[in-house]
């Protein structure tokens, strides 16, 4: 762990100052050099505007995963409960899930209109078919034998259910919920440049056109940041939930 | 106390269109004392864990019908507890946790659980363990925590379905020992299914041969041993030397008259 740390150190520092050179070097507009990113960085932060737009991209992001988080795993549980609940929507599931989520924004327009629901609308859809599936997959790969254990001992379904299929399930769950994560900063940054400019989607689309790209890094790299620290906050629910199962990995 | 009577079983098998029956148990008739140790021993496909399963009501059987003190089984009930050939310990429970698993079941309050939990994990030497969780313990370590989730529910009918199949030679006898040793101090009656001649030998009051599919009693023996039994004396006691070799030959007749 600390030998991974120090590695992803020196990573980022060689990364920035290779990039520094370059941007120094080229004195091209296309690729400014870290420091002055840096500075626009800083303007960004302080004038307000990076924040208010953040705040705003960040509040799709949350509605439209906590949806898709509370769905999903609702419907992978039963599809995974109930066979034919599965085959029901078993052909849905897997031909969204390797559609391009985009194609179907213009629906969500149509739909919602213009506003902040068809956002979280495609939040909602880029997140949703991943946690479905993984939680499906979860359920059914749950060893028989707890089951029949747990039976055995006297449970009823619901304490099945509650205590041996759900806990058993629940790293396929949070692996799921981990990569709807991802796609869900995809879904809200895709449509907040595709639907309507609005958030960090607005300045992204705003700055690339005017070329100001030493604003238009910062920008890209918050959204790199605000990937990443999303993605740990998931991954500290899953050590909660999961912690024994991540022991098993370690080892 | 238990009364196997007439047990017959069949599955259905379905390999692409067609279907067919197999029949793993026919007309098996047994009849267990308390407190006995009786062991059912036959080839791998003979049902015997298909039996154990019927006895503790956890799959439904064609005809005949189970009897515990003369009460009839038809799912699983406080009386019986069964130890698992693959520990099935949950492993995102603590050991503590997983023996508490059953009483929980059973509505048991939190102290009292706890209480009884620390009680069996001492009984099986496990008490140094009780926050570990069951990866980061032997096969050994694992069954016993098996076995004292067993216990804790305090059933009349231990079953054990090969409990020792899965953990290397020396502790196999070890567990063995331990497991005789517990017997005889918590007085249950336990029915073992084994694919060990020796072990059933070693173990039992009775040993039951069994044919291959579709098993039937083929034969019901007595251990003329007497105990306590000091493992290393009755291997060498020519009784036992002599039992396990008869078993060997009526398994044997058992398999070639089956085929």
């Amino acid at each position: 762990m600390n030998s991974q740390f120090r590695i992803n150190v020196i990573s980022i520092v060689s990364l920035a100052v290779l990039w520094e050179i370059a941007g120094r070097t080229l004195d091209s507009v296309l690729i400014p050099p870290l420091s002055k990113i840096g500075s626009a960085w800083l303007r960004l932060l302080i004038s307000g505007k990076l924040l208010s737009n953040l705040a705003m991209s960040l509040g799709t992001l949350a509605a439209g995963f906590f949806l898709a988080v509370i769905l999903g795993i609702i419907i992978g549980l039963l599809m995974g409960r109930f066979r034919e609940i599965e085959h029901f929507l078993d052909l849905y599931i897997n031909a969204f899930m390797s559609a391009p989520m985009t194609a179907f924004v213009p629906v969500l327009i149509l739909w919602f209109g213009l506003g902040v629901e068809s956002r979280i609308a495609v939040v909602f859809l880029f997140a949703f078919f991943v946690i479905v599936i993984n939680t499906l997959t979860g359920v059914k790969q749950v060893d028989r034998t707890f089951v029949e254990m747990a039976r055995s001992f006297g449970a009823k379904e619901r304490e099945i259910f509650l205590k041996i299929i759900l806990p058993a399930a629940m790293p396929a769950i949070m692996a799921g919920v981990r990569l709807g994560m991802g796609r869900a900063v995809k879904g809200m940054v895709t449509a907040e440049m595709l639907l309507t400019l609005t958030g960090i989607g607005a300045m992204i689309m705003q700055y690339g056109s005017s070329f100001a790209t030493d604003a238009l890094f910062a920008v890209i790299l918050t959204i790199l940041i605000v990937a990443m620290i999303t993605m740990r906050l998931v991954q500290v629910v899953d050590q909660r939930l999961t912690g024994w199962k991540t022991e098993i990995a370690i080892e | 106390m238990v009364e196997i009577e007439g047990i017959s079983k069949s599955f259905q098998k379905t390999v692409k269109d067609s279907t067919t029956e197999i029949r793993a148990l026919t007309e098996v008739s047994l009849s267990v004392r308390q407190n006995e140790f009786i062991s059912i021993i036959g080839p791998s496909g003979c049902g015997k864990t298909t039996l154990l399963k019927i006895i503790d009501g956890l799959i439904p059987h064609d005809s005949g019908q189970i009897l515990i003190n003369g009460k009839r089984v038809s799912g699983p009930g406080p009386d019986r507890a069964v130890v698992f050939q693959t520990f099935a310990l949950l492993p995102w429970r603590t050991v503590l946790a997983n023996v508490e698993f059953s009483l929980e079941l059973r509505r048991v309050t939190k102290e009292e659980r706890t209480a009884i939990a620390r009680d069996y994990l001492k009984r099986v030497g496990l008490e140094e363990f009780e926050h570990h969780y069951p990866h980061e313990l032997s096969g050994g370590m694992q069954q016993r925590a098996g076995l004292a989730r067993a216990l804790a529910v305090n059933p009349l009918i231990l079953l054990m379905d090969e409990p020792f199949g899965s953990v290397d030679a020396q502790t196999r006898q070890l567990l063995q020992e331990e497991l005789l040793q517990l017997w005889q101090r918590e007085q249950k009656t336990v029915i073992f299914i084994t694919h060990s001649m020796d072990e059933a030998v070693y173990l039992s009051d009775r040993v039951v041969v069994m044919t291959p599919r579709p098993g039937r009693v083929a034969e019901i023996l007595d251990v003329p041993l007497r105990r306590p039994r000091i493992a290393d004396d009755v291997r060498r006691d020519p009784k036992f030397v002599d039992l396990t070799n008869y078993i060997w030959d009526s398994l044997k007749k058992a398999m070639e008259n089956g085929h």
